[in-house]
């Protein structure tokens, strides 16, 4: 009898653990949280203000589609830590606001703000290939001290990972998630300077600067 | 003290057949791990440049991961690059991921020198330039290519009971490893060669009551393989040896 009662427990227990994964198996919760190395080179003869919005600082991105699971991704705390990693590292001088257009400190060049425009990302599933990817494209938006616009340009990255072997679909898009990112702080980079306006903008700053030298000497 | 216990433990198994027959099947489960499938392994060689790797000189080996329906595994990098790294015999390797971050980022994806001659450009850059000597690097190897699997048969079936669990069936896979190694000489700013690693291998899995897998370790052989070709290829030939 106690065995019987035993096994009718068991299999109440089996049947809660059963309906609770059922429940939990269509949503996934990723959250990206990565370091990312300061670029190498020399910096431009800039002196930048970036403001980072609480928007882009908390950025989650949901979907919850009929033909998908629902899934949210939480990129905020990896692409702060990269924008401020990166961009600390592009110009002579870097100071990080805390609002903006607000009480800007004199003597700022340029004041760079980005926003996130769109994530998209594919599973091993959906495209037969047995890798993770990720879409990420940023707007960048570049002000002067009075807040007139500078440049605007758009940035994409492109992130993927091999098969979650051995790995949870939460930690394999995380992965990718952070190859893009990696991806997208590369073409800020290395494309900042590539931007026309920007070009100018650098061009004339490095001739002020030579004048300045010159006038200095003399 | 131990000893009463482990003579305690081995009377139970003896009273208990159920036991005993499960350790048995665990034991010949344990023996197929430690046995594998066959794999052939095949490596080419074109050399333009005798090895010139000198005391203090490094070695960087990278994946490539620019094609879009596949990558280079970090693993088989990591693999390769463990297996080489030797510096009582001269080698000396930098890990992949170390280097590529102290040069983030001119060896992304994205922005990776794809000929010998882009190298040129990325030494205009005198932080690049400065990073790269205190490294030492003499030579960047480039590893592109994939493990695969390329056909697989047969089934698998388990069921639990009320008597007990278990799998019956017959499973078996073809992997196959494709790998080219390009050796640039960073000091000359050449191409000092190519290595191409072709490994095939068959696994198979029975499984009677308990599945066992006889696994064919197909990347783990073109990377020993290659290890092996690089350190040859790297190497000075009277130090090729040691």
């Amino acid at each position: 009898m106690n065995r019987l009662l035993n096994g009718i427990g068991a299999i109440r227990h089996l049947a809660l653990a059963a309906t609770v994964t059922l429940l939990t198996a269509c949503a996934h919760t990723v959250s990206v949280d990565g370091e990312f190395p300061a670029p190498v080179g020399d910096p431009h003869p800039l002196s930048v203000g970036v403001y980072l919005s609480e928007d882009f600082q908390q950025f989650t991105y949901s979907e919850n589609r009929d033909d998908r699971d629902e899934w949210n991704i939480n990129t905020g705390r990896a692409q702060k830590n990269l924008f401020e990693t990166v961009l600390g590292s592009m110009f002579q001088e870097t100071i990080n606001l805390a609002q903006y257009p607000s009480n800007l400190p004199q003597g700022l060049d340029l004041v760079i703000v980005p926003e996130v425009r769109e994530l998209q990302f594919t599973m091993p599933r959906e495209t037969r290939v047995n890798i993770f990817e990720v879409w990420i494209k940023y707007d960048m938006h570049a002000y002067n001290q009075q807040g007139d616009s500078v440049a605007e340009w758009v940035i994409t990255a492109y992130g993927k990972t091999p098969t979650a072997f051995l790995k949870s679909q939460e930690a394999a898009l995380a992965q990718a998630i952070n190859v893009a990112l990696r991806d997208a702080g590369a073409t800020l980079y290395t494309g900042f300077e590539r931007v026309p306006e920007l070009q100018a903008f650098i061009a004339n700053k490095q001739r002020a600067l030579t004048m300045k030298q010159t006038g200095d000497n003399e | 003290m131990e000893i009463p216990f482990a003579y305690g433990v081995r009377e139970i198994l003896k009273e208990d057949v159920p036991v005993k027959f499960l350790s048995a099947v665990f034991s010949v489960s344990v023996l197929a791990l430690l046995s594998s499938g066959c794999t052939t392994v095949v490596i080419d060689e074109y050399r333009r440049s005798t090895g010139e790797l000198a005391l203090g000189d490094s070695v960087v080996i990278l994946g490539r991961r620019h094609s879009s329906d596949y990558e280079t595994e970090p693993d088989l990098i990591d693999c390769v690059g463990n297996t080489l790294h030797n510096p009582k015999a001269g080698v000396n390797v930098i890990p992949e991921a170390q280097f590529v971050d102290a040069l983030y980022p001119w060896f992304e994806p994205r922005t990776a020198p794809m000929h010998v001659k882009s190298l040129g450009k990325l030494m205009d850059i005198p932080d690049v330039r400065d990073r790269m000597a205190q490294y030492g690097v003499k030579y960047i190897v480039w590893i592109d290519g994939s493990t695969e699997t390329t056909s697989s048969a047969g089934s698998i079936g388990c069921s639990i009971g009320t008597a007990g669990a278990g799998c019956f069936g017959f499973g078996t896979w073809d992997k196959e490893s494709d790998y080219e190694a390009s050796v640039w000489d960073f000091r000359d700013q050449e191409l000092s060669g190519k290595i191409s690693a072709d490994a095939q291998g068959t696994s198979y899995m029975p499984a009677i009551v308990v599945p066992i897998p006889l696994i064919a370790r197909v990347q783990n052989n073109a990377c020993k393989g290659m290890a092996a070709q690089l350190q040859e290829f790297l190497l000075p030939p009277q130090s090729a040896s040691r």
